[in-house]
């Protein structure tokens, strides 16, 4: 349930920041996500007093908010475009497609069966409405000769 | 239709940085802990966005989406529900949904509240129809992440 819940977590999210990146365009919705949650986190860790020890990380490490903050503008950009479903099934895709990628090249193996078949069926989605469109094409100019 | 097909490319390049940002925040994490880790990333990803905003505005003087003041309150507040992510997600990881079953979920998730939210134009995005094709790509992509996951290396 909390699982659940957290998608809709992250779609509430998007949304919000793509609605302000209508209004002020999508850097400045990733700024102020970034503040504002930054803000939160902030309250948070003071009050539950469990700021962790943090003396020996790698600065490399931290290079997740440069990410984090060009992934916030291109979302809010394409989110009111592209509508809130879409959105979230092709972030999802690109997520877990360059995930398998940089599995294989970190472990320098295969995937396993199961993943494999994962990606074809995440393609195949990718690919239906082209495919579709493509063929029912090919009927309708078939239908001709086929009369 | 271009247009559509940059979109595409863009949200999909998104995941991609989506999984980047991951990696390094699990990283982060591992040394400290997740809440401090996404502390870091948000304040971090505040000083990227300013310098971004700053480096875009000189590149094209005139702003032109510059009616922010009638934007509501909460259109700004999308980072807190982003920053309970983080929170949620450890102790759903932690529970006996484990960290495959979490992100099933949360995919899962996502996917109903964006099909739900375009039909019913939830917290003012424009309403959209959901055709039968929307239903089965998304349904394809679902099937297919969730296979990925539970699959294992």
């Amino acid at each position: 349930m909390l699982a659940l819940l957290n998608g809709v977590l992250i779609g509430t999210s998007r949304a919000v920041n793509g609605q302000l990146s209508t209004r002020t365009g999508p850097f400045r919705a990733s700024v102020w996500n970034h503040v504002v949650g930054f803000v939160f986190l902030t309250t948070v860790l003071l009050v539950l007093h469990t700021w962790p020890n943090a003396s020996d990380v790698p600065v490399a490490a931290y290079v997740g908010g440069v990410f984090g903050a060009f992934f916030v503008a291109v979302n809010s950009y394409v989110f009111p475009r592209l509508g809130a479903m879409n959105a979230a099934v092709l972030v999802i895709s690109g997520q877990v497609l360059s995930a398998v990628a940089i599995d294989c090249v970190q472990h320098r193996t295969m995937p396993a069966p199961a993943r494999l078949a994962g990606v074809a069926l995440v393609l195949l989605g990718l690919c239906l409405p082209r495919i579709t469109a493509h063929l029912r094409g090919k009927r309708d100019t078939e239908v001709p000769t086929e009369n | 239709m271009t247009g559509r097909a940059v979109d595409w490319l863009l949200a999909l390049a998104g995941g991609v940085l989506l999984t980047l940002m991951t990696l390094s925040n699990a990283v982060l994490a591992r040394y400290t802990d997740a809440v401090y880790a996404s502390w870091a990333a948000h304040g971090l990803g505040a000083l990227v966005a300013l310098i971004l905003v700053v480096v875009v505005r000189r590149g094209r003087p005139k702003t032109p989406g510059d009616d922010a003041g009638r934007a509501p309150l909460w259109y700004y507040l999308g980072g807190i529900p982003g920053a309970f992510v983080v929170i949620v997600s450890a102790v759903a990881v932690n529970s006996e949904l484990a960290l495959a079953g979490t992100i099933a979920l949360m995919l899962t998730g996502q996917v109903v509240f964006g099909i739900v939210s375009d039909r019913l134009g939830l917290l003012r995005i424009p309403r959209r129809r959901i055709t039968a094709m929307d239903l089965l790509v998304a349904g394809c992509v679902l099937a297919g992440s969730v296979l990925i996951v539970l699959g294992g290396a």
